[in-house]
């Protein structure tokens, strides 16, 4: 029953894969087109060499043949090469991925683990004042442009702690330049601030919707068997309450597991955080078409398979899905 | 063994509260939204903004006498509270408040008319899909789906350096992502409504397929485009002023909220303030937005509270 | 005859809202023996499950306000909730209308069934897990090994409500509330679960209070039957004698609406007019008489207490009292 449902939702994500490949594939024929890299820089080249590059690379063939010499790449975890310097777009990606992952995977976490007692709380103490503060936090947390609140960090943390002799934060980087990346106190430090307002958002959101779906949950029926049965109030909630309450905000957060990489762009760029994001924006600011196309077309391809990954978690939980 | 005769004791349902007219659908969720002090409040502040927007040459004339563009190198980075310059000067002597006024024709400008295209495409597309329901549903639904799988910000970067947009082109730009999440939206609804009943006593009168969709379905559907509209629009400013902060989104010699932030690392050893204003305007827009967002939802839904 | 083993004494609760003070039971007494099986009727809003939730003391966000609910000697509502609790679903056990919505859907059905047990008994997993299964064997559920690890949207309507009444008795409880459990099934199912109830009621000796709408279902099943109306009891008594010879001008014109198989054809059908009272602005004096064919001038000024009216039964009637029989068109 499970293999069915999984069966049934991978075979929906081939179109899809398809279409986000046809789709990078023609807008990188029409920005890069026959372009070589390093073409222009050679004045020896004859157009004869020129011509025998082109078939070389396979530039010569017709569309189709591109299409499926490009698509039969990726499934080899070729993504192109950059039109600037020729490189390999799996290369980079391969370098940046786990900077990105680390950032995105602890605000993740972070999220989670402070969303679920905030929206419990909001939800067993509703109409209280600390109800009323938790869900005045969330609004105005929703609010808040990242890279503004990243800079008001910095500010704070960075600047204006050494300014006033304390111990500060460093405003950008992973690791402090020539430490080679061992000390973990020194990592926790350069990621903390980052990752904190990555999760200001999913805080925002998750929070209230715990609470929601908390709410929702303690007015079932099934809630009110419980008690019934002379169970503890703690019992009620935590065990019976809870286990059902979480359900809708697994798909929340896997909905978010697509955005893993893409998602931190703009704090990346802001805490000079050397991910994915901070990749492609560097890149597109030297018009390396193929290399943030060969990006976009990588994480566009793991959004699908977070998509997918999403409602595997789903149904793993949610038993009337898996015994539909 | 008797066998249980299934009559119920007759429950007769309590008749509408005595005195009260009938009140139509809109005109309840009007009066809910009137009652709503944070939504009545936030709708103001936008309305704030959208005036200003409208005004900022008007504004400028009279309050700070200078335009946004006026580069002075004697006088650059002044404090907050200098003669001529109430929130003082950038980085190139150009005065902050000017710079603010017209920012807000930027952000303002470019999410409503974000706002505008998503919900008229997107309210399109899933109107027709869950409509027709079948094949055009399915091809719909998967072009949206491949829309949607690409990261919103990659495309809009990738867009930003191939056409260099202006105020128009961006939010089109915009609006390229967002109509996929309101046709979803839509459709959803759509497929709620399209079997109920009076829609299907619409249809045996030999109503048309264009009348059905524009005068039946449309209109119970408005009330979800608005709620997400007006959500909708808090994200928008809060992507263009991203995009703007990044370099890629308007150009630099438009003052926008966003790149007045741009590389403002620089100068926070000496002047802090001016990376206050416009992330503050920003975040005060985009509250209110959301306020006003969540008060029409309250409007039209009580009981989701 | 034995001490009652549940009383019930002037019983209030109430809810309050911001529309005013709903007095959803309004002084409700009632006396339950030891493997009695007791009916109460009464329509939506007369405060038939409120009663029983007080008597669990779940009634939140109401208030007991006043009574008392005396169980083997003991004021419930006087408990502390950590002493509630052993009651709840140890002693007095209680189950709903709708097993669909009543089961937690993630848990598995064995395991629920069980939980009673492992809560009050302490017993471990495998020991409840195999009590469970041999009370989801009495109750009638075909292969139960294998039905206790299934999932409760994987049973059907009755087959849930089976499991819902093995949860219920899996501790031996003294005391079974049944809240409307048969409503959301088929009529035949119906049938079924009441013949369950009836023989779970012959083998435990569990005393059964059965609450509902439908005077189909309390004919059926209960010795003694309580009508209710706008929070209290407007008469009771051995159901045989309540149906043949109501007492109360309420339960005669339910049983005079009910339609008949034997009747003419062209006969008019015979509601009760006007509407239920609003709670929160009961009438003066009885509740019931704005919609009476009997009433008197006393009706609407004195509320009239719940008094022997001939050999077994009860009603709050000032018309009955006085010794007019009940009879009409």
């Amino acid at each position: 029953m499970l293999a069915k449902y999984l069966l049934r939702r991978v075979l929906a994500t081939i179109p899809v894969v398809i279409g986000v490949t046809l789709i990078t594939f023609m807008l990188m024929h029409v920005t890069a087109g026959s372009y070589i890299p390093g073409v222009d820089l050679n004045p020896n080249l004859k157009p004869e060499d020129v011509e025998a590059i082109k078939r070389y690379l396979g530039l010569d063939r017709p569309l189709y043949i591109q299409y499926i010499t490009w698509l039969a790449g990726i499934t080899h975890g070729d993504f192109g090469r950059s039109m600037i310097d020729g490189s390999l777009v799996s290369s980079h990606i391969f370098d940046r991925l786990p900077a990105t992952l680390e950032l995105t995977v602890t605000a993740i976490l972070i999220g989670i683990l402070i969303s679920i007692p905030l929206g419990i709380t909001g939800a067993l103490r509703r109409g209280s004042k600390i109800d009323h503060a938790l869900t005045a936090m969330s609004v105005g947390g929703f609010a808040i442009p990242a890279f503004w609140l990243g800079l008001l960090l910095i500010l704070v943390f960075s600047v204006q702690f050494e300014a006033w002799g304390l111990p500060f934060l460093p405003s950008g980087g992973v690791i402090t330049p020539g430490t080679g990346g061992g000390d973990l106190l020194d990592r926790l430090v350069h990621l903390i601030m980052p990752a904190t307002v990555l999760s200001f958002v999913y805080l925002s959101i998750w929070s209230r919707f715990t609470r929601s779906s908390m709410l929702e949950v303690l007015s079932q029926d099934y809630v009110r068997t419980a008690r019934a049965k002379g169970m503890s109030e703690r019992r009620v909630v935590y065990l019976h309450a809870l286990r059902n309450a979480v359900i809708p905000l697994v798909t929340l957060v896997g909905l978010e597991l697509p955005a893993l990489v893409s998602g931190a762009l703009v704090v990346e760029v802001v805490f000079s955080w050397p991910g994915i994001g901070k990749l492609l924006y560097e890149r597109a600011l030297q018009t390396d078409y193929t290399t943030v196309l060969g990006i976009t077309t990588f994480a566009a391809l793991l959004v699908v398979g977070g998509n997918l990954l999403a409602d595997v978690l789903y149904a793993l939980l949610d038993p009337r899905i898996r015994y539909a | 063994m008797i066998t249980p005769l299934p009559i119920d004791v007759p429950a007769v349902p309590s008749p509408a509260a005595p005195g009260q007219p009938a009140r139509s659908y809109w005109q309840q969720a009007t009066a809910r939204l009137r009652r709503n002090r944070i939504g009545v409040a936030s709708g103001v502040v936008l309305l704030f903004f959208v005036l200003v927007a409208l005004t900022s040459p008007l504004l400028a004339a009279i309050f700070t006498h200078t335009d946004p563009r006026s580069i002075d190198l004697l006088n650059t980075f002044l404090p907050p509270l200098s003669p001529h310059h109430i929130l003082g000067t950038d980085d190139l002597g150009r005065d902050e408040l000017t710079r603010m006024f017209y920012g807000a024709q930027v952000s303002m400008g470019i999410g409503f008319l974000a706002v505008g295209v998503s919900l008229t495409i997107g309210a399109g597309v899933g109107l027709v899909a869950g409509y027709y329901g079948g094949l055009i549903d399915g091809l719909l639904m998967r072009f949206v789906d491949i829309i949607l799988a690409v990261p919103a910000i990659f495309l809009f970067i990738l867009m930003s350096i191939l056409f260099k947009p202006n105020t128009i082109t961006l939010a089109l730009i915009i609006a390229s992502v967002g109509w996929g999440s309101i046709a979803r939206l839509v459709r959803g609804e759509v497929l709620s409504v399209r079997t109920r009943d009076f829609m299907v006593a619409t249809s045996s009168l030999g109503a048309s397929d264009l009348r059905l969709i524009l005068r039946h379905l449309l209109p119970n559907v408005l009330h979800v485009l608005i709620v997400f509209g007006s959500l909708y629009l808090g994200q928008v400013v809060l992507i263009e002023a991203a995009l703007d902060f990044l370099g890629l989104g308007i150009s630099p010699a438009t003052p926008s909220w966003g790149n007045m932030l741009t590389n403002s690392e620089t100068f926070f050893f000496h002047s802090s303030w001016l990376v206050i204003w416009p992330g503050l305007t920003i975040f005060i827009t985009v509250l209110a937005a959301n306020l006003f967002g969540n008060a029409i939802r309250d409007a039209f839904d009580p009981r989701l509270r | 005859m034995a001490a009652p083993l549940l009383e019930l004494h002037d019983l209030k609760t109430q809810f309050f809202t911001p529309e005013g003070v709903v007095k959803a039971v309004d002084g409700v007494s009632l006396e339950l023996h030891a493997g009695e099986t007791l009916g109460i009727v009464g329509e939506s809003g007369s405060g038939k499950s409120v009663t029983a939730l007080s008597v669990m003391r779940l009634q939140r966000p109401g208030k007991i306000v006043g009574g008392e609910v005396r169980f083997k000697g003991r004021d419930l509502t006087k408990l502390s909730e950590v002493e509630m609790r052993e009651i709840r679903g140890q002693e007095i056990a209680m189950i709903f209308q709708d097993p669909m919505t009543s089961l937690n859907p993630v848990f598995r059905t064995g395991w629920q069934v069980g939980e009673p047990v492992r809560l009050h008994q302490g017993w471990d997993k495998t020991r409840a897990l195999g009590v469970a299964v041999s009370m989801l064997n009495k109750v009638g559920i075909p292969a139960p090994e294998k039905r206790a690890r299934d999932y409760p949207h994987q049973f059907s309507g009755g087959m849930r409500q089976r499991a819902m009444i093995a949860m219920g008795l899996t501790t031996t409880p003294k005391v079974l509330i049944a809240d409307e459990p048969t409503t959301a099934l088929d009529v035949t199912i119906q049938a079924q679960i009441l013949d369950l109830l009836r023989q779970v009621n012959r083998e435990f000796g569990t005393a059964t209070i059965l609450i509902t709408h439908n005077l189909g279902v309390v004919a059926g099943m209960c010795e003694r039957v309580m009508v209710m109306y706008a929070g209290r009891i407007v008469e009771s008594g051995p159901t045989v004698d309540v149906f043949a010879h109501p007492k109360h001008p309420y339960t005669w014109s339910l049983l005079r609406s009910i339609p008949r198989l034997d009747e003419e054809r062209h006969e008019p059908l015979k509601p009760i007019e006007g509407l239920p009272p609003d709670l929160i602005n009961l009438p003066s004096g009885c509740a019931f008489h704005p919609r009476c064919s009997f009433k008197m001038e006393r009706c609407s000024r004195d509320v009239p207490a719940l008094t022997r009216v001939g050999d077994t039964q009860f009603a709050a009637c000032w018309v009955t009292q006085s010794g007019v029989e009940l009879k009409g068109a």
